[in-house]
């Protein structure tokens, strides 16, 4: 069952097209990594998956309902159940780690104080964060900057999750976090899109891999198929033989 | 001219921008806490420099009276001009044009910042309204503490002239707080007051404006911060002469 179904999506800045016609599904608990040229638009993709972007004509639907045309206001009750991982983890800078992940846990659930603080406790030990409740986010590497991102945007159990290259300028050690952090979240069914330019990653998480050129989806394949088949055109892309 | 259409364009986004806040923003819930986070921000923290300003003004515009009047035999006229003029005039509109340089600033680059680091996007991403959150807290803010410091201002400005008056030009202490309290009406106090609000109104459109509109990095904060400080000091010198005859009007009526 398709979780999320994008039709006849276009989008243009000023004169610029960025997407034209540009389709594809992604069934519940699957992963699909979205592939792509820096600049082809993957991120304007995800962005408008969560009404960030509205895109100049087409259809998206989350869970079968229709997000193009909705307010502001309509797309919050969207918004708790799409998460949206940002690149730089975008975290509240006025606020430290502990507030930065009460956030979302204040605004659309009915815990109290202790309630929260026992679900941030649970979450910081589970990301290996745990004793960094109260440090700013100046002062907390990209690595970890990144992890409490994700943690702040999975903190209320959404059904979806849009990853937005989640492991770029990552050391190893903490790539590896990611991936396991997102494996996880596989396991629990959580549905999701993988935005990367990091190949060993979207190898490890996705199920199924699309490629974003000139404008387009030229090509959605499942990860075994894109290994073994030397001509399909995402295996040539991670070759380097196309941008 | 296209300057000029820019300039147009701001305005019409700052008021359309405020009107959608007012529509949600008494929606609940409603965030005190950060409404009382802005008030210490805009109000507390710009107290020493708008009462400096007021105090310097007074003192300047009584001695500069002073001086000038005592050559044509016009010394006693002093406390009726200086307090006259900073209750209607120069209290208010220097009080705000300090408040927009260092209000508008503040919150353009504050929120300018954050729309380039992705915050105001993660604000909407996570659920949740950057209006209700960023514009409607500074917003009300701003309406609260402008026309108080703005009120103190005048006060501190008086006091200012009354102390050069009596210190420095040798009038009476008791004649001048005799001259202040016979010339100064309660519609005079309300006119200079009342302009306060407008102008408390466009420095918060202007500076959330230019900050949720700023483009291009941290260079473009920059370019969105002297905006707003220009765009709002223009509008409070500018909108001083109609909103004097405005009041004027309401003043002939009552």
């Amino acid at each position: 069952m398709a979780i999320i179904e994008v039709n006849n999506f276009s989008k243009k800045f000023g004169n610029k097209i960025v997407h034209k016609n540009i389709e594809f599904q992604v069934n519940k608990g699957e992963c699909l990594g979205l592939l792509g040229g820096s600049g082809a638009g993957k991120s304007v993709i995800l962005r408008s998956l969560i009404g960030l972007e509205k895109p100049d004509t087409g259809s998206i639907k989350i869970e079968g309902e229709e997000i193009v045309y909705k307010t502001e206001k309509e797309l919050i009750e969207i918004r708790k159940k799409v998460a949206y991982v940002f690149q730089n983890g975008a975290l509240f800078d006025s606020m430290n780690v502990f507030d930065n992940l009460a956030y979302p846990l204040k605004e659309h659930t009915k815990l109290n104080q202790q309630q929260i603080s026992d679900e941030i406790s649970k979450i910081l030990i589970e990301f290996g964060l745990d004793g960094n409740e109260h440090i700013f986010p100046s002062e907390l590497s990209g690595g970890m900057q990144k992890r409490v991102g994700l943690a702040r945007s999975i903190i209320i159990n959404p059904h979806i999750v849009l990853f937005d290259e989640p492991t770029a300028g990552l050391d190893p050690f903490n790539t590896i976090k990611i991936q396991e952090t997102i494996l996880k979240l596989k396991e629990k069914g959580m549905t999701s899109i993988f935005v990367t330019h990091d190949m060993p990653s979207a190898f490890a998480v996705c199920d199924r891999l699309a490629l974003v050129q000139e404008g387009k989806v030229t090509c959605i394949d499942t990860v075994q198929n894109v290994k073994k088949d030397e001509n399909n055109i995402i295996n040539q892309f991670i070759k380097g033989y196309y941008v | 001219m296209s300057k000029f259409k820019n300039f147009l364009e701001a305005l019409g986004g700052a008021f359309h921008l405020i009107l959608e806040t007012i529509k949600i923003g008494f929606q609940r819930p409603i965030y005190t806490k950060l409404i009382l986070d802005q008030i210490y921000h805009i109000g507390v923290r710009s107290l020493p420099l708008v009462l400096i300003v007021a105090a310097s003004s007074g003192m300047v515009m009584a001695l500069q009276f002073g001086y000038g009047l005592a050559k044509f035999g016009g010394k006693l006229y002093v406390p009726k001009i200086v307090s006259l003029s900073i209750v209607r005039e120069m209290g208010p509109v220097f009080a705000c044009l300090m408040l927009a340089a260092r209000v508008s600033a503040g919150i353009t680059s504050e929120i300018g910042s954050m729309k380039v680091t992705q915050q105001i996007d993660a604000i909407r991403a996570l659920g949740t309204s950057p209006l209700k959150k960023i514009v409607f807290p500074r917003l009300t803010a701003c309406m609260i503490a402008i026309p108080m410091l703005s009120a103190g201002a005048i006060i501190v400005g008086v006091a200012g002239g009354l102390m050069v008056g009596s210190l420095e030009l040798g009038l009476d202490t008791q004649f001048y707080l005799q001259k202040i309290f016979t010339t100064i009406k309660l519609n005079d106090y309300l006119s200079g007051f009342g302009k306060t609000f407008f102008f408390a109104f466009f420095i918060a459109s202007t500076s959330c404006y230019y900050g949720l509109t700023v483009t291009g990095g941290t260079q473009g904060v920059g370019h969105a911060t002297t905006k707003s400080v220009v765009t709002s000091s223009i509008l409070i010198v500018a909108g001083d002469y109609f909103l004097t005859k405005f009041f004027l009007v309401i003043e002939q009526w009552l």
